[in-house]
């Protein structure tokens, strides 16, 4: 989900020009409806705040994000950022859910995240069903679109010591565009990221996303001349996902906590295509990516694409035009995960100058890090990894006969840290002997931890391509 | 045997006890004073201006260091990072202090040295006279002996101080030390603490009798009395190769050493034997032969290796470096608990720093991406050109294209050589026309357009 932020990012300067220019009179004129605050009062059942606790190997963190119920079920969708996904969903434990200006929360199951739009889901337990209202309650058959200039309002939360003490947010929007998702931007902050936005007649909007950056100047005695600053809000944000959009994710509840089964075609690193090479390529109005990498016995691969393809059409459609061009990549990505595994999906690229129509068969993803087998070792002062797909590809090597596993966790001051092993480092041998499989090198770390009488071990760890010994002193 | 230099040493201070009472004394001292006085006739100072590519243009820039003369003819050693290739312009200050130009004979940054040769015909013109410099044995130095450098620290010609041999096999591997280029991966070095400043670069390190011992080479910025130079055995015979062939070929396997330090008991190895092998470049000859990190080295043409400690690793790579390219290297290796016997072809060794230029008009200076960067940094191959210097507003910089990028094709010409990029360049311009430049910048792959 990085590439949108910085998307987003890119706009900054633009929603500023917007909100410098002289804002139009406020149109809500009909005094035959709700107020705001009584619309605003009843629609507080549709948001909540999530805690959860991460254990890592060395400590346990609570973290709250805020959440919007979807359904009927209790079932409620966390923006992507809510979750980290460098830990495993075994590390994400004691899910809470805090109904706003309530003190204490209820038990809540994690369900999962869905891996096209990101978002992650959470459901409530039944104690609390009764008090919770389906944002889809408020959203017209037809889902409303926010309008230019129309005026919206959603709903941001305190925080926990403030017992999640709801409040209003409302503006007027200033700009839809599609990142490549349809977008409505507003003059000013109109809901805590996760949380609902509604119009007017309290028909449900859009949900905030994470909020973007906004260009500061600042200046200060010795900095006379000005320091460029980019401030982001991540309390509340002006930047909403349209309802249209939303509210077909809302059904795409996991069966299972990685979100599988997962689409994967195996392209690495693609590239917009700028306008100037585009006009150079002949293939103006319209975006475009090169394909810096096809990665091993991936769909990509297997379809017969190669590094340097310029990607210009998926399933005979042409990929629209998106300002600015970064957004074709998460297009492209988007286009691949909203299939299953076993789909089609037909490429069209250039290659050198020719137009090529290239059929693929989405596969299931490779494991994913936070799906690959760890353990810690306390003793050994680290955590051992599976060596997954990713690795692979991160390290410009072959998944295919790779072994090892990967120092996942060093304890920071522990023997391995102390002796020079750090996060990330490939192990191939322990204690001089190769170790191929996850299971091999946990039997083996687990033997030693085991044994009191051992001082020492050695490990052979790959570092950037480098190779070395590593002599970890226990005790 | 006692070395000569302490014989000589302490006969000086027998004849300060007995003064004049012996002739021998005398003329000891007076053969001593007479062999420095021929040194001090034979050390030069020496500017250089030189053309770097680094801003996207070629720029001018200048520099001073030392060096001493070793033949008749007006051969002179200096370090390989006073003069390189990149010199236009060398011009020699003679003890006379008559200034002559010269020209590069050849360089080799792996020993930080460089021969240059005096202008005959302006020497003989002019009538130039100087002396030359005596070799001394630098594997007879020992620890704790007076040495003396020579040379222009700061631009101070003609300076001269006054240290011991602190150590005589210190080891220094350092992959950009010299100008971005390798070094010191086939010598160790002399440390001396007679002050080594900037200036005093390429200068000899001499005994008392004047005969060179070393070539001084850096310094730690810093601190104080911790100088190195490069022992004269190993500059005498560099000299006689860049000499005779204007470079150094060596072989080269594939190999990165380690110090076994204290790892011996785990391996299971017999006393003083076996090099570790710290990483084998990808695609190397040694790879390709399947010798991986980890594995012991015990013997190199059956001969036995012992790499305990980091000093003893230049004499194996030194071994290997040393074989003619091509030849054929057999390894007894210890992977794990078995001990085989491998066999490889050796490649010729090269830098990874690949030669350099600066396309002015589309206001980008490239280095070539050499072999040995590619399996360095996980390139598929050697095609393209690293941008190592762009200049603002010019083409390059408005097509998107930054310092790191690798050019790797051109008007979807891939770019094998410098001279497909040159001949490109010389169509642009004849004919300035937008440009379509493929570049891998990381791992993604970008198209960028260059306007006139």
């Amino acid at each position: 989900m990085k590439a949108p932020f910085r998307a987003l990012l890119f706009l900054a300067p633009l929603m500023l020009a917007f909100a410098a220019s002289p804002a139009a009179a406020a149109s809500d004129t009909s005094s035959s409806s709700p107020s705001v605050a009584a619309l605003w009062k009843e629609r507080t059942a549709c948001v909540v705040a999530v805690e959860y606790t991460v254990k890592t190997e060395v400590d346990r963190r609570e973290v709250v994000s805020y959440g919007t119920v979807v359904d009927h079920q209790g079932t409620i969708v966390l923006p992507p950022m809510a979750i980290n996904l460098r830990f495993a969903p075994n590390q994400l434990t004691a899910f809470k859910v805090f109904l706003p200006g309530d003190a204490v929360g209820a038990p809540a199951t994690y369900l999962g995240l869905d891996p096209m739009s990101g978002w992650h889901f959470v459901r409530a337990g039944a104690s609390q069903l009764s008090r919770l209202r389906p944002v889809t309650d408020f959203s017209p058959t037809k889902p409303a679109e926010p309008g230019l200039d129309e005026h919206v309002w959603g709903i941001a939360l305190r925080g926990k010591d403030e017992d999640f003490l709801p409040y209003l947010l409302s503006s007027h929007v200033s700009l839809i565009n599609n990142l490549p998702q349809p977008t409505a931007i507003a003059q000013q902050e109109v809901a805590s990221p996760g949380l609902p936005v509604f119009n007017r007649a309290g028909d449900f909007v859009g949900i905030a996303l994470s909020s973007f950056g906004q260009s500061f100047v600042e200046f200060s005695r010795n900095e006379r001349s000005g320091l460029p600053l980019m401030l982001v809000n991540v309390e509340e944000s002006s930047a909403f996902l349209v309802a249209s959009e939303c509210l077909p994710q809302f059904l795409r509840i996991p069966t299972n906590v990685f979100g599988r089964p997962i689409a994967w075609l195996g392209t690495y690193g693609l590239e917009p295509v700028d306008p100037d090479v585009a006009r150079f390529l002949h293939i103006d109005n319209q975006s475009a990516a090169v394909v810096s990498e096809v990665l091993e016995n991936s769909p990509a691969q297997k379809a017969g694409l190669q590094s340097r393809d310029i990607i210009v059409a998926i399933n005979g459609k042409t990929l629209p035009r998106f300002r600015p061009d970064r957004v074709v990549t998460s297009y492209i990505e988007r286009e691949v995960d909203r299939h299953r595994p076993g789909d089609s999906l037909e490429l069209t690229v250039l290659r050198n100058g020719q137009r090529l129509e290239l059929k693929t068969t989405l596969a299931d993803a490779p494991t994913l890090e936070r799906e690959a087998p760890r353990r810690y070792f306390e003793r050994l002062g680290f955590t051992a990894r599976a060596f997954v797909f990713s690795d692979a590809v991160a390290r410009r090597t072959s998944f295919a006969n790779a072994t090892g596993v990967i120092a996942h966790f060093v304890k920071p001051d522990g023997p391995a840290a102390i002796a020079g092993l750090q996060t990330g480092d490939w192990i191939k041998e322990i204690d001089g002997v190769e170790v191929k499989t996850y299971q091999e090198a946990v039997d083996r770390l687990a033997a030693i931890e085991a044994d009191p009488a051992r001082t020492e071990y050695v490990l052979l760890v790959a570092r950037n391509g480098d190779t070395s010994i590593i002599r970890v002193k226990l005790k | 045997m006692p070395p000569t230099g302490r014989i000589l040493r302490w006969l000086g201070v027998a004849m300060t006890a007995f003064a004049l009472l012996t002739g021998l004394a005398t003329s000891a001292h007076a053969e001593m004073s007479r062999g420095f006085r021929r040194l001090m006739d034979a050390v030069v100072r020496i500017d250089v201006r030189e053309v770097a590519y680094e801003a996207g243009t070629q720029q001018y820039s200048y520099s001073i260091g030392s060096g001493v003369i070793i033949s008749k003819d007006g051969l002179i050693l200096t370090n390989a990072h006073v003069v390189s290739p990149r010199a236009i312009e060398i011009s020699v200050t003679l003890a006379s202090l008559e200034r002559v130009s010269a020209h590069l004979v050849g360089w080799d940054h792996w020993t930080d040295l460089a021969v240059l040769k005096l202008d005959a015909a302006e020497v003989a013109r002019r009538k130039l006279t100087f002396a030359h410099a005596r070799f001394g044995d630098s594997d007879r130095l020992y620890v704790g002996e007076d040495v003396y450098a020579v040379g222009t620290p700061h631009g101070l010609s003609r300076t001269v101080t006054r240290g011991i041999i602190s150590n005589k096999d210190r080891y220094f591997q350092d992959n950009y030390a010299v100008r971005g280029y390798e070094t010191g991966a086939f010598n160790t070095w002399l440390q001396t603490d007679a002050a080594i400043n900037p200036g005093n670069s390429g200068g000899p390190l001499v005994l008392s009798n004047g005969e060179v011992i070393g070539i001084n080479s850096r310094g730690y910025i810093g601190a104080d009395n911790l100088g190195f130079a490069i022992p004269g055995n190993v500059a005498k015979a560099v000299a006689q190769g860049l000499v005779a062939h204007g470079r150094i070929t060596r072989s080269y396997a594939g190999l990165v050493f380690g110090a076994l330090q204290d790892l011996e008991r785990f391996y299971d190895l017999s006393v003083n034997t076996g090099v570790l092998v710290n990483s084998v470049d990808v695609g190397s000859p040694a790879a390709k032969a399947g010798v991986r990190g980890g594995d012991i080295v015990l013997a190199i043409d059956g001969v036995k290796v012992d790499g305990r400690f980091p000093e003893q690793l230049p004499p194996i790579q030194a071994r290997i470096a040393a074989l003619p390219v091509g030849s054929t290297l057999t390894l007894r290796v210890k992977h794990g608990n078995e001990i085989r016997t491998v066999s490889l072809v050796t490649e010729r060794l090269e830098s990874r720093v690949g030669e350099e230029y600066a396309f002015v008009k589309w206001g980008v200076s490239v280095r070539k991406v050499s072999r040995t960067y590619a399996r360095e940094n996980q390139l598929p191959n050697d095609v393209g050109m690293l941008v190592i210097g762009i200049q603002p507003g010019f083409p390059a910089d408005v097509a998107g294209l930054a310092r790191g990028d690798i050019i790797t094709s051109i008007d979807q010409k891939p770019i094998t050589t410098l001279a497909v990029a040159k001949s490109l360049y010389a169509g642009y311009e004849r004919k300035p026309a937008p440009t379509l430049v493929e570049a891998r910048r990381d791992r993604t792959v970008s198209l960028y357009v260059m306007k006139p």
